[in-house]
């Protein structure tokens, strides 16, 4: 037995438990059973744990030097056996548990009896173990034999035919004809995303108008992060401090408490913006100066001093002290208020239109290449003659301004701001949604605010162990995507070299070393 | 009148006197080379020119203007690039993205893709590895590259720093060909190295650095026949 297919194997266990302990099994169990109307959410469990071990087959036979039928059968045989011990060895012991009323889900909240009765199917644990056991190696199996199926009867490219000459003759029906030699036909396909798009609030309802609106804010801040790390590669820690600013500005001016200024939400928004980028620069010129991890500690200090700030007792009758600030204003248009989600839907879907195609076009410019030339070697791009100071001033105001943007909004949708908004974890999470994503990767960003912001939302049931199915999640992905999910066609050359090298033409290897 | 003119420049770093009152000069159309040992302060006097570094005490004069107060940008506009030490390409750019870079401060595309041809005129090999990223170039397609990028700021003075370093001594002679090349494509050049055989071989004059300060100055058939320089410099021979 190869060690690489009980690697394999191991994973797709260690998987799977994870799953299992954090309730994905239950969730897919019970969705399973909503959507075709079964009798129990069995089927959808252990479909779920079968899916796994199968595509954990796949994965062994493509890393399995030899291609034969009968290393295939081993391989495929390894990762059932593994998977299979595991899963059988955890469900004979959470069956036995549940038998004698041990009250696991003290520990472990998602293992309710319920969960326990699903992957046991109801049975002794004994049978369900051996059952499990079974199913696992089948899994395994038939998994490796579907990717050497794949491979040796070359499916795909039946498929492929198939499909080409299909889409050939849809092509060939005039519509179709009309539509692609129609010059506009770009622009149109633009449309009806818009279109799309700007019809969604309305059918979303409020619950999903707050939740993607906070996906969508966090996509502004991911947007303005990934200008000053991903374009720049300025690593700022402390960048929820210009959200902050954003917001307090936002709330100060517009809120009849502590200052009763209620400016209009329409001014105050600018001013949010400029302030927060007005930050930057101030705090940029001193530190800007340093390198790589001064620049990550400074920061890191900056933001903790500005929650600091906010929260201080002193500083109450200024800024709401640790009580925050109420009653903060919304947009009025011709009259009419616009203070609900569903509104502000609307406004956090045009700021993310304005901002990436603010950054999309920055990142094509002279600016963008200046950013990328910093990025690379600070030395030598100013030996180039790029003013460095002021090409990393313009990243850190831009990603601060998108930074106050999103922050203003933020207070004036919630109607409320306080510095609990603020900890260093929103920070951390705009990073990491940042490298999910796929560092300087626009779209990338987007995926990522989703993944990291709206995935927890919408897996609600995992809602304890928020952080721990994160942190996996990270891991799982570091490892099979390095390069985020989206990323820029550079970052994944770089981290897929034996990839792309054979991607070079032959002759240019032949020449060796010069 | 000298093109490039430094008079009594002291460069520190921190406390460390890197350069004690340098005084020379380059005249337009020279090859130039500073020669010396390790840590005798020649890339420093490379930085102090292209404003990388500012002097403490000193002038620079560049075809008549005060340049010691200029910064890096004004340097590479007014014509004075610099190659720096141990080929320091974008690595992950693809070559001609680093190309592109060395022509950050002209504005006219017309020219610069002109320029571009030019240097892939001079390094072919440039050409056919185009799209592949800096860092996987050989050492001497790196050094090449190196050397494009700073033509592609147009420069009337070149700097550069030992552009032998690390390479097999059939890529030695390439790119002193190559230097002397763009030189008769009328680029002045100060050219530091170590391998001060070939460099005084190819250049008009030279200067001897020791620990910041000029040990001897001549014509380079001069300095290659001199017995401080045979002894220190060109293995006692
Ligand atoms: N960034 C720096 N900080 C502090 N000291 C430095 C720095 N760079 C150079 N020095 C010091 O300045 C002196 C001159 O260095 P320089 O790099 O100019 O020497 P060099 O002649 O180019 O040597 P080499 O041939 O080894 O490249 C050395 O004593 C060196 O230690
Ligand atoms: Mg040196």
């Amino acid at each position: 037995m190869k060690r690489t297919s009980l690697e394999s194997g191991l994973l797709i266990g260690c998987l799977s438990l994870f799953f299992i302990v954090l309730g994905v099994t239950s969730l897919t169990g019970s969705l399973v059973q909503d959507w075709f109307k079964l009798s129990s959410p069995i089927l959808g469990g252990w479909l779920l744990l079968f899916l796994m071990t199968f595509w954990g087959g796949t994965l062994a036979f493509k890393k399995s030097p030899s291609k034969s039928w009968s290393e295939t059968l081993r391989t495929g045989l390894s990762v059932g056996l593994v998977a299979g011990i595991m899963l059988a060895l955890t469900i004979w012991g959470l069956g036995t548990l549940n038998a004698q009323a041990v009250p696991i889900r003290e520990w472990l909240v998602q293992l309710t009896p319920a969960a326990i009765a699903m992957l046991t199917m109801g049975r002794a644990p004994v049978v369900a173990a051996l059952l499990m056991f079974v199913v696992m190696l089948l899994a395994g199996i038939g998994g490796a034999a579907w990717a050497y199926a794949a491979l040796h009867y070359q499916w795909r490219s039946v498929l492929n035919t198939r499909w080409l000459s299909a889409r050939e003759s849809v092509i060939n029906m005039s519509l179709v004809q009309k539509y692609q030699q129609h010059q506009y036909s770009k622009q149109i396909a633009y449309g009806v995303g818009a279109l799309v798009l700007l019809t969604a609030p309305l059918y979303l309802g409020r619950y999903w108008n707050y939740t993607l609106g906070t996906v969508g804010l966090y996509v502004i801040l991911g947007l303005g992060l990934n200008v000053v790390v991903g374009m720049a590669g300025l690593l700022d820690l402390g960048y929820v401090a210009f959200f902050a600013i954003g917001s307090y500005t936002m709330a100060l001016l517009t809120a009849p408490q502590p200052h009763d200024i209620v400016m209009s939400f329409w001014l105050a928004l600018p001013i949010g913006v400029l302030l927060a980028a007005c930050a930057g620069v101030l705090l940029g010129i001193p530190v800007l100066r340093m390198r790589g991890d001064y620049l990550a500690i400074v920061t890191l200090g900056f933001g903790e001093i500005i929650r600091i700030l906010s929260k201080s007792d002193v500083l109450t009758d200024f800024s709401g002290g640790p009580r925050g600030v109420r009653a903060v204003g919304g947009p009025m248009l011709f009259g009419l208020n616009l203070n609900n989600e569903f509104y502000f839907m609307y406004f956090i879907i045009l700021g993310i239109i304005i901002v990436a195609y603010a950054t999309h076009q920055l990142q094509r410019s002279r600016v963008g290449r200046a950013w990328m030339a910093i990025r690379e070697d600070e030395d030598v791009a100013e030996a180039m003659g790029i003013n460095t100071l002021k090409y990393k001033l313009l990243a850190f105001a831009m990603g601060s301004g998108f930074a106050g943007f999103s922050g203003a909004l933020f207070a004036s949708r919630n109607k409320f701001t306080g510095p609990e908004d603020f900890t260093l974890l929103v920070s951390i999470n705009v990073l990491s949604l940042v490298i999910i994503g796929g560092m300087g990767s626009i779209p990338g960003v987007i995926v990522g605010a989703l993944v990291l912001k709206g995935l927890p939302e919408m897996l609600r049931q995992l809602d304890d162990y928020r952080m721990l199915a994160f942190g996996g999640l990270l891991v799982i992905m570091m490892i099979l995507r390095p390069e985020g999910l989206i990323p820029s066609s550079r970052r994944k050359m770089e981290l897929h070299d034996d990839e792309s090298e054979a991607l070079v033409p032959d002759v240019l290897v032949e020449g060796g070393e010069v | 009148m000298a093109m490039l003119e430094l008079e009594n420049v002291h460069t520190y770093y921190g406390n460390i006197h890197a350069l004690k009152g340098l005084s020379i000069s380059v005249d337009e159309g020279e090859i130039v080379t500073l020669i010396g040992g390790n840590g005798a302060g020649k890339s420093t006097t490379l930085r102090t020119i292209s404003a990388l570094q500012r002097p403490r005490i000193g002038k620079i004069v560049f075809e008549g203007e005060d340049v010691t107060t200029a910064p890096p940008p004004e340097i590479v506009r007014k014509g004075i690039v610099h190659v720096p030490e141990g080929r320091r390409i974008f690595g992950r750019l693809s070559v001609q993205e680093n190309l592109e870079m060395g022509a950050f401060t002209r504005e006219d595309k017309q020219e610069i893709i002109e320029s571009m041809e030019h240097v892939f005129q001079l390094f072919p090999r440039l050409e056919e590895r185009r799209k592949q990223t800096g860092g996987t170039l050989s050492g001497g397609e790196q050094q090449m590259l190196a050397v494009g990028r700073a033509l592609m700021a147009k420069p009337r003075l070149l700097l550069m720093d030992e552009p032998s370093m690390g390479l097999a001594p059939i890529l030695v002679e390439e790119i002193f060909n190559i230097i002397r090349e763009i030189n008769q494509q009328g680029v002045t050049i100060l050219l530091v190295e170590q391998n001060a055989h070939m460099a005084l071989s190819i250049a008009n004059r030279g200067y001897v650095l020791e620990t910041g300060q000029i040990q001897l100055a001549g014509l380079a058939t001069e300095l290659a026949a001199s017995s401080v320089v045979r002894e220190a410099y060109l293995g006692g021979g």
